[in-house]
């Protein structure tokens, strides 16, 4: 799966603790094919206008584009998942050519140009080929003299989806055409069309519809994929599939407008839960579906390869368990103990069972808070989104939008015990409501209006961090640094996340992108999340070094009346015992014995040793002798509590 | 750094120990040791070289302490039976036996405290030791009070803590008193009440409270760790002369706290199954003896198209690391294997800031970090305290990329100003936020209206709240408030469910069992304490005072739950139609499909059944579907059409769950699980059983999944292994 439905499992399969459900599901993977239309029209170049911000791609370059972004996209995002390029209203016919399969006969004027599969870097290659250098070999993108029969691209669509994906969760269709009527008033094609997409749909296959419209030309979804299109079945009840026309305006080229438009498609919408009662107060229940809108994206593990064949392959690997004697253990003789005080406690398994048994999965509402009651600091991990369902409570959308409404009107969250799965740990969570993304208020335009579950720290959680840092008024260098929090503004005023990309992530997969197709590999990463020093050295450089001057004046103070107060209290203070003890005898670190080193512990003597001395009793210990002195000594003090 | 521990507890075992008083219906010791126990499983589960006790039990039989030894007098009938020393299992197992009350009474407690003095005097010297006597007692047996005062200086001198809990002792702050005390019970408790007031650090109280508190949840504490000392940076002060640079540490502010994990173990081999653990047998010991943990060992194989099953072991020895990229396995050798990660250099930088009104609590990604000024640099102090002033006073946030040390993956923080208004802290707190990867753009429709296919606003639906529902959600909204629902000390409204009060219910559950299994390996487990369910639901209080609100709320909101079986067949009310409303079934009509092609199974399936008016008809698309699933078995090339197998499965068990002819489906499946398991289908097919059918809960149909069917849970269970 291309993200794990359980960010509390812990890497060590064997210590893990939540052990995942969710063999319920059909493998909840994904199937993309691009149905991509190979007409004159999409050949078209855009007409040259000279002005610097024209349209300079094809509708089908556009397309293309698209289809390359994605497949980068989906192999970092959603590495499990699939994708596949179909062409139809080509020239050439081409299916596969596997043995069993049909011949390209058997589907004219369609050519399966990527056929659906995890991408692979041959893949990637062959459409980089396409996309950047025009590299058309085989002379895909000729369009043919007769329009394709539709139900034959859908037909093709079954088959492919029918036999590389077969039971995954999901599967869509994304057809990308500027042709509203491709059989104008052909009524038996236009039928058999119909009854194509009407087996798509059974089969459980989502047709995405991209449609592009030329310039002055709107695309009439009525003449022909209004029988083609249906609702989407696990769509919310009111939301009429919004099919979006992308087209070259509005300060907007053909490409961001397609781009967006799939974009906002690119990962289905997976429920995280379903059917989840939500229990207002006793006696009113009304069901929800919980969604993860925020999960973070990190690069895959690495694997084992195995280079002794002619080609690098993956190693499978399994693991057996093994008793202290190496002989291997059948699964039923394994049982589960706790380890306490040097030994394990054991719990039967249905005793191991009860102790997890703290509740039935469900969230239930204790009261609301004003929003400004959460500590800032109260933040443990991220949220999870929720949306009312009407499956089960028949009026959960209305309840669960007059609430949304209050909760945004007052200011207020609601606090509530959450048990997201059967057999998943408590938490508390505060709900709080996010913005209508077209709310020019809203905080977050990125994404959708609802309620979110935003987990509170247990009190277990909360470090007592004792530090002194006590309150000082604000004074001059408050001013000056209002002028240069002013002037250095995010764009928008806001933090979008959308414009800062990982760049770990996005480095990680550009090497081996690079070293899967063979290419160079990148000597450097654009990253936008590095400041704009630039601009903010031109912007507040003059405000930047006046605060510098005054803070450089004040420290001078500061210290300066601390120095004073410092000596009165120590000509108060009888002289201190410890200077005038003898100097501790030069030992070198690592000669010291343990029970010397106790020793010096005790009496607290560890920081009289010199810094070269700690690392190397340090390092003789096999303990990392990287820091400063202070780090050392609590270090060393770590050891020896631990170990003598 | 945890402070070094070292306690003495002194327990009275005196015969009077073994009665039950106050209508209890266990001993004084049992109900005393609940507390003991309790204390010492606690050190027992930190396993520290550090946290050491001993134990001198009181009025033994026996008398055995060092002071006797010497020939002192008055130390009659106090036994050691435990020296200090840090506590493990089987200590705690050896305690346990000699936990037993005497027949004798002899004992003097101010002695035995005397006793469990010189122990610690001896034990830490005058090293630097969190010193602690614990006593409990019924005080039944004569206590001399001669020396008091030399004892409580001694104890004064010492630095060490007394704490007397005493077994129905009268404490009027809890608000206990015994009606029926005895007069000798009254002086000692007395005796022990001046000795204990002598003491700088000393308390005395009754175990009804201490067993009480016990529920209480303890927090580990962690001391804070520094995650970064390094500049705060406005600016690249290696490039321009005015950039800022602020030497700042930071720490974490809160940390996930784990429930303790349990490791796999197998019961060593040689030794008797878990029955004999059961037995109430004295010399059969629960715990670790009995069992060893478990090791993982990896094998790996690759495809080997020539290998027998497809596939073949290789040696560890010949792997190297590498990657996937999409289905492409990208070799990277050793000495290349830091190439993919990005080069970065420890850092924490501003990238700009944002007002407080364009930021919600619900984006943060994680755990919250504090951010200080370097101590005794006044240049920090001052410049972080402007920083934090200023972004208070103009409501903002800055937002910054931190590295935490060099080579670490960049992280976006959000840093907020803490300015020491309610509390003496002044300090930056930040929150992770995601990057463009970590955000799925999914589409819902909006809540406050409602779009038709036809593209108009409709304000007024089912699926929108009324007026009267939108009044009645305000009304409960604000009556169930919680900002001041709960009382403070002073008896002034306090904020209920503050994070102070949120324990975790999972940890404190797994641990409390942990100890009580340890201490008392027969006991069942006790169910969960009730302070760690007080959250799970709304105060009864709040939903009293709230009880007209809520009624509205129930009355204006008109939930109708969908009965079970409505929710299994939705969708087979109506045909579903294209968004034009085109009738495809009709199209269909014209050339009504009977017959089942393997490539398009199963949408034909689906819509013979649609369609079906007769049993006939729909016995005729079962039956051509189960031939299809046995011919892509057969014809599959190792595991090639398994998952098509198995989809076309899932689909006719779905749908003749749905028509209620589950046993058309029990009867294909045990059919086909001969064949499989008999290996007619063209060999070694059981993959396909084990992994497709029964892995994909595509079993028999039970009678929780249909009324009709006549499969019990069991029978499945039984047909499935």
């Amino acid at each position: 799966m291309a993200w794990g439905g359980d960010d509390d499992r812990r890497p060590e399969a064997d210590e893990g603790q939540e052990e995942l459900d969710e063999t319920d599901y059909k493998t909840q993977k994904d199937a993309v094919l691009f149905a991509i239309d190979v007409s004159a029209s999409m050949l078209q170049q855009p007409p040259a206008t000279g002005k610097k911000k024209a349209d300079t791609d094809s509708a089908i370059a556009a397309a293309l584009k698209c289809a390359y972004q994605f497949m980068q996209q989906r192999i970092i995002a959603q590495p499990k998942d699939m994708m596949g390029i179909l062409f139809f209203g080509t020239e050439k016919s081409k299916f596969r050519d596997e043995a069993g399969g049909r011949s390209g006969t058997g589907y004219p004027h369609c050519y399966l140009f990527t056929d659906l599969d995890v991408p692979g870097g041959d893949d990637v290659k062959r459409l980089k080929a396409l996309v950047e250098e025009g590299e058309d070999a085989d002379e895909v993108l000729v369009p043919s003299k007769e329009p394709a029969s539709m139900a034959n691209v859908l037909f093709c669509a079954n088959q492919v989806f029918t036999t590389n994906a077969a039971n995954f969760g999901s599967r869509r269709l994304f057809i990308i055409t500027d042709r509203d009527d491709p059989h104008g008033n052909d009524r038996n094609a236009k039928s058999s069309a119909a009854v194509r997409a009407k087996d798509l749909y059974d089969l459980g296959v989502v047709i995405e519809l991209f449609p592009i419209s030329h310039a002055g030309k709107t695309f009439d979804v009525s003449k022909f994929y209004d029988d083609i299109i249906y609702r989407d079945p696990a769509a919310e009840v009111g939301s009429p599939d919004e099919v979006k026309t992308s087209k070259a305006g509005d300060g907007l080229s053909l490409l961001n407008s397609l781009i967006s438009n799939i974009n906002s498609k690119q990962t289905p919408k997976r429920a995280y839960f379903a059917n989840l009662h939500f229990e207002l107060a006793p006696g009113l229940t009304i069901s929800v579906k919980g969604y993860m809108p925020l999960h973070r994206q990190a690069p895959a593990r690495s694997c084992w390869v195995w280079t002794g064949g002619e080609k690098a392959q993956l190693a499978q690997s399994e693991t057996i368990k093994v008793d202290s004697a190496t002989r291997t253990v059948d699964k039923s003789e394994v049982k589960k103990a706790y380890k306490f005080g040097g030994e394990y406690i054991y719990f039967k398994p249905e005793e191991a069972a009860s102790l997890k048994q703290l509740g039935d999965k469900g969230l239930r509402l204790i009261g609301f808070k004003p929003r400004s009651m959460l500590p800032m600091w109260a933040s443990v991990k991220k949220s999870t989104f929720i949306f009312p369902s009407e499956e089960h409570y028949v009026g959960s959308t209305r309840v669960f939008s007059a609430l949304w409404q209050k909760l945004l009107e007052s200011d207020k969250v609601g606090i509530a015990w959450f048990v997201a799965r059967v057999n998943a740990n408590p938490i508390m969570v505060a709900i709080i409501p996010s913005r209508n993304p077209d709310d020019e208020t809203s905080e977050t335009p990125y994404l959708p209006a609802g309620l979110w579950l935003y987990p509170l720290p247990f009190a277990d959680d909360v470090r007592n961090v004792d530090l002194s840092a006590p309150p000082r008024p604000a004074d001059e260098l408050t001013d000056k640094m209002r002028e240069i929090v002013q002037n250095l503004q995010l764009p928008k005023a806001m933090y979008n996340p959308l414009k800062y990309p990982n760049p770990s992530l996005q480095w990680h997969y550009k090497i081996l992108q690079a070293m899967a197709l063979e290419e160079n590999v990148p000597d450097q990463l654009d990253d936008p999340t590095i400041p704009k020093y630039k601009q903010i050295h031109k912007r507040v450089d003059g405000y930047l070094a006046e605060w510098k001057e005054i803070l450089a004046h004040k420290a001078q103070g500061l210290m300066e009346s601390r120095a004073v107060k410092r000596e009165a209290e120590e000509e108060d203070d009888e002289p201190p015992t410890k200077r005038a003890k003898p100097a501790a005898k030069k030992a070198a670190g690592s000669a010291m014995s343990n029970a010397e080193l106790k020793a010096a512990y005790e009496k607290d003597t560890l920081k009289k040793m010199t810094v070269a001395e700690l690392k190397d009793v340090l390092a003789s210990k096999g303990v990392s002798a990287v820091g400063k002195k202070a780090e050392l000594v609590e270090k060393l003090g770590e050891w020896i509590e631990e170990n003598v | 750094m945890a402070d070094k521990e070292a306690t003495v507890y002194v327990v009275d075992l005196g015969e009077s120990m073994a009665d039950c008083h106050n209508g209890r219906d266990e001993s004084d010791l049992d109900f005393g040791m609940r507390y003991v126990w309790d204390k010492i499983s606690t050190t027992v589960a930190a396993s520290r070289k550090t946290w050491t006790l001993g134990v001198v039990a009181l009025n033994t039989d026996e008398t055995d302490n060092a002071q006797d030894c010497e020939g002192l007098e008055g130390y009659e009938n106090i036994s050691v039976l435990q020296e200090i020393g840090p506590m493990t299992m089987s200590e705690l197992r050896d305690l346990r036996s000699l936990i037993q009350p005497s027949h004798s009474h002899g004992g003097d407690a101010v002695s035995a405290i005397v006793v469990a003095l010189s122990m610690i005097e001896a034990f830490t010297k005058k090293l630097k030791y969190n010193r602690k006597i614990i006593l409990v007692t019924n005080a039944e047996s004569p206590i001399d009070d001669e020396s008091l005062e030399d004892v409580a200086n001694r104890l004064n001198d010492s630095n060490i803590e007394l704490i007397v809990i005493g077994i129905d002792f009268d404490d009027p702050d809890y608000g206990f008193k015994e009606e029926d005390k005895s007069k000798a019970k009254r002086k000692n408790e007395k005796i022990l009440r001046k000795l204990v007031d002598q003491c700088n650090n000393g308390v005395f109280g009754t175990m009804a409270q201490a067993v009480e508190e016990l529920a209480i949840p303890r927090i580990k504490p962690v001391r804070p760790f520094k995650a970064y000392d390094g500049p705060l940076t406005l600016g690249d002060p290696s490039k321009y002369e005015s950039a800022l640079s602020i030497h700042v540490e930071r720490y974490f502010k809160t940390k996930r706290a784990m429930p303790p994990a349990a490791s796999t173990v197998v019961i060593n081999p040689g030794r008797g199954g878990p029955s004999q653990s059961e037995t109430l047998d004295e010399d059969t010991e629960m715990g670790g003896t009995e069992f060893s943990g478990v090791k993982q060992m990896r094998t790996y194989r690759v495809d080997d198209p020539e290998a027998p099953g497809g596939k073949r072991d290789v040696d560890p020895e010949e792997l190297e690391k590498g990657y996937m990229y999409g289905r492409t396995v990208v070799h990277i050798s050793d000495s290349d294997m830091a190439i993919t990660k990005l080069n970065t250099k420890k850092s924490f930088t501003i990238l700009g800031f944002v007002p407080f009104s364009s930021y919600s609590q619900f984006i943060n990604m994680g755990e919250t970090g504090i951010i200080v000024a370097q101590k005794h640099n006044e240049e920090a102090e001052l410049g972080l305290s402007a920083l934090i002033h200023a972004l208070h006073e103009l409501e903002s946030y800055a937002v910054a990329r931190y590295v935490q040390k060099d080579d670490s993956q960049p992280q976006i923080f959000l840093l907020k100003p803490n300015p020491a208004i309610e509390d003496d802290f002044e300090c930056l707190y930040d929150v992770p936020l995601p990057f463009a990867e970590d955000v799925r753009s999914y589409q819902f429709p909006p809540l406050d209206k409602v779009l038709t296919v036809t593209g108009s606003v409709i304000k007024e639906h089912r699926l929108l709240p009324s007026e009267d529902l939108k009044q009645a959600m305000s009304d409960f909204v604000d009556a169930m408030d919680l900002s001041g629902f709960d009382v403070d000390d002073e008896g002034k409204p306090a904020e209920y469910a503050p994070i102070d009060d949120l324990y975790n219910p999972t940890i404190h559950r797994i641990n409390q069992a942990i100890r009580a299994r340890a201490v008392n390996p027969e006991a069942p487990i006790a169910p969960p304490a009730e302070i760690l369910l007080r959250y799970s639901k709304p105060p009864e209080k709040l939903i009293q005072k709230a009880k007209s609100e809520i009624e509205a709320l129930v009355d204006a909101a008109e939930i109708k739950k969908v009965p079970a079986k409505a929710q299994g067949r939705r969708g087979r009310k109506e045909p579903v139609k294209p968004l034009s409303g085109l009738d495809v079934d009709a199209l269909l009509g014209e050339r009504k499909r009977t017959t089942i092609s393997i490539d398009n199974a199963i949408p034909e399936f689906k819509q013979i059944l649609a369609t079906a008016e007769d049993d006939a008809t729909v016995e005729s698309a079962a039956k051509q579907m189960g031939e299809i699933v046995r011919k892509l078995i057969q014809d599959s090339f190792a595991d090639l059409f398994y998952a098509r197998a198995a989809e076309n499965l899932r689909v006719m068990r779905e749908e003749l769950i749905n028509l209620e002819e589950p046993a058309m489906y029990n009867k294909f499946l045990t059919g086909l699980k001969k064949s499989i398991l008999r290996g007619e289908l063209n060999g070694d097919r059981r993959e396909m059983w084990f992994k497709h059918i029964i892995g994909g809960h595509l079993s028999l149909i039970t009678q929780d999944e249909s009324e009709v069917s006549e499969v019990t849970a069991e029978e499945a269970k039984a047909f499935a292994t």
